[in-house]
């Protein structure tokens, strides 16, 4: 089924079942963003922020596979289509700067969509208006046989928008 | 009597067969220089900046940035003198063009164009990720005619399959989500351990049971191997081991973490040498080589051995200081490409972050 979304500072929520959907609502997502937007993700390990961002990158049709940007903290995806790049960025380690100047980011944020993992104590200098996700994923150990730790869990994906660039904004996802 | 022009005609061929190459890497947190004439390593000059990041937890590439810019010079300089040559000499400069931090990168790729400019030597801005392979040529001596090389480390997880290091590198698969090294430093910072969590792991796994916990496997079901047989993916171990641990705090059990280490990187080094292997069968290959940071790691070395040997497949991983990022690795892609005729790179070439496998040199 077709759920439309209007986005506000109210929270909404949406699911997702699988990592498939979890892209697709990336995808999704791609559609209602442009240059400059800057989404703030949330949730623990393994919750599904780089999923997700796959999926925004595919919708994007930037360049190359995206992958966790943990080790080097941002990662800069071109564009091949004309649209705008995108920017993933792992925030966890940068908690004590005041500035995203330490990432020495080649591509301007400004002709960008930038995407910040774990950017909570980091994002509200990057970008006063910005779209806040957060995504969690059920807790504990699975049951069942070792063959179930591969399978797929939902997630629960919350959005919650700042400031007036998404005044009435909606986004359209696949139930 | 011999010509001037045979003379100097003479000295170019014998520098293209045995050029003098200087190698410059700089898309981490070492700063490398070295000197390769044709696959023999003279000199091999690192400096790191990974204790100033230790205290950040991992890489802040501004703090990178800045200790390139003041190591390059400092250690072209060790280099030169250590191996007794002078600028002049050398046939080439080879240098990391990507993948990689892009501050960092500029760095390395700056001081070589300007090396470049000032000798007039050609310069080759080369793939970081296929230096990881060529690097064995120096220690282990020529590459077959074909062969599968494994290039894992913090930042990649590849798989390739080489005819020719200079010009015949095909990406058969790479990892899907988080590199091999990533998602050991991951379940690091998950049992408390100290960045980067990568040899604390190594450690604990040797004194646990690498059989105690069942962790998942990715990418190695029936229903992956047609689209994903050379891929990895290692996000769903890491969430795996992430939940175990989550549900033996939340019933206040203690963390049996030797177990927990010894059992996460079974499942890694058992993914790795896997694929490797079947990838090996699949392409008739008997020779791998297993090149980047994370082939320090023990219990992979262990697992790729045993499982070579059982394949009858020849493993060549060169000594760890060899593994890391370095210059040599850089200087013989360079040498190989030299010695390949491939022409040089122009000079206005750019620094490429997400340089993809398909790009050997720019």
């Amino acid at each position: 089924m077709t759920q439309h979304i209007t986005l506000s500072s109210h929270d909404c929520q949406v699911t997702a079942d699988s990592a498939d959907q979890m892209r697709a609502f990336g995808a999704r997502l791609a559609r209602i963003v442009r240059a400059g937007d800057l989404i703030v993700l949330t949730g623990p390990l393994g919750a599904g922020k780089t999923t997700l961002t796959q999926g925004l990158g595919q919708g994007l049709g930037v360049r190359g596979q995206i992958v966790s940007p943990t080790f080097t903290i941002a990662r800069e995806y071109p564009n091949l289509t004309g649209g705008p790049d995108l920017v993933h960025v792992d925030a966890y380690r940068l908690g004590s700067f005041d500035e995203l100047d330490a990432l020495d980011l080649d591509t301007s944020l400004d002709e960008s969509v930038t995407v910040v993992e774990w950017g909570e104590t980091v994002a509200h200098v990057l970008n006063d208006a910005r779209l806040e996700i957060t995504l969690a994923r059920p807790v504990g150990e699975l049951v069942g046989d070792d063959a179930d730790l591969d399978g797929d869990a939902p997630r629960t994906i919350s959005l919650h928008a700042v400031g007036p660039r998404w005044d009435g904004v909606q986004l359209t996802v696949n139930d | 009597m011999i010509s001037d022009e045979f003379a100097r005609n003479h000295s170019r061929l014998s520098a293209v067969n045995e050029p003098l190459v200087l190698g410059i890497e700089s898309s981490c947190d070492e700063t490398g220089v070295a000197l390769v004439r044709g696959q023999e390593l003279l000199v091999d000059a690192v400096a790191s900046s990974v204790d100033e990041h230790a205290r950040f937890g991992g890489i802040i590439p501004e703090i990178a940035s800045r200790a390139h810019l003041e190591a390059m010079i400092p250690t072209l300089e060790r280099a030169l003198s250590t191996a007794d040559v002078d600028l002049g000499e050398v046939d080439a400069i080879a240098v990391t063009a990507g993948p990689g931090l892009i501050g960092p990168l500029t760095v390395g790729v700056s001081a070589a164009k300007a090396l470049s400019l000032a000798t007039g030597k050609p310069i080759y801005g080369v793939n970081h990720v296929i230096g990881h392979a060529a690097v064995d040529q120096l220690v282990h001596g020529d590459f077959p005619d074909e062969f599968l090389a494994l290039v894992v480390s913090g930042g990649h997880s590849s798989m390739l399959l080489v005819d020719d290091i200079a010009t015949g590198v095909r990406e058969l698969g790479s990892t899907l989500d988080d590199a091999a090294g990533e998602a050991f430093d991951k379940v690091g910072r998950l049992l408390g351990l100290p960045y980067p969590g990568g040899p604390h792991i190594d450690r604990l796994a040797r004194e646990g049971d690498p059989e105690a916990i069942r962790f998942p496997r990715g990418l190695t079901a029936a229903k992956d191997q047609a689209a994903h047989a050379y891929d990895f993916s290692f996000s769903g171990l890491k969430t795996a081991v992430a939940r175990w641990v989550e549900t033996q705090r939340a019933a206040g059990k203690e963390l049996p973490i030797e177990d927990i280490a010894a059992s996460f990187a079974a499942a890694v080094a058992d993914v790795l040498t896997a694929k490797t292997i079947a990838a090996c069968d699949r392409n008739g290959v008997d020779t791998v080589v297993i090149g980047g940071g994370f082939s320090a790691n023990s219990q992979l070395r262990e697992m790729a051995q045993q499982r070579c040997t059982e394949a009858g497949i020849t493993l060549r991983i060169p000594p760890i200081k060899y593994c890391t990022d370095n210059g040599a690795m850089i200087a013989a892609l360079g040498s190989s490409m030299v010695t390949a005729g491939v022409a040089p790179s122009a000079l206005d070439f750019g620094v490429d972050s997400s340089m993809p496998l398909s790009i050997t040199h720019v």
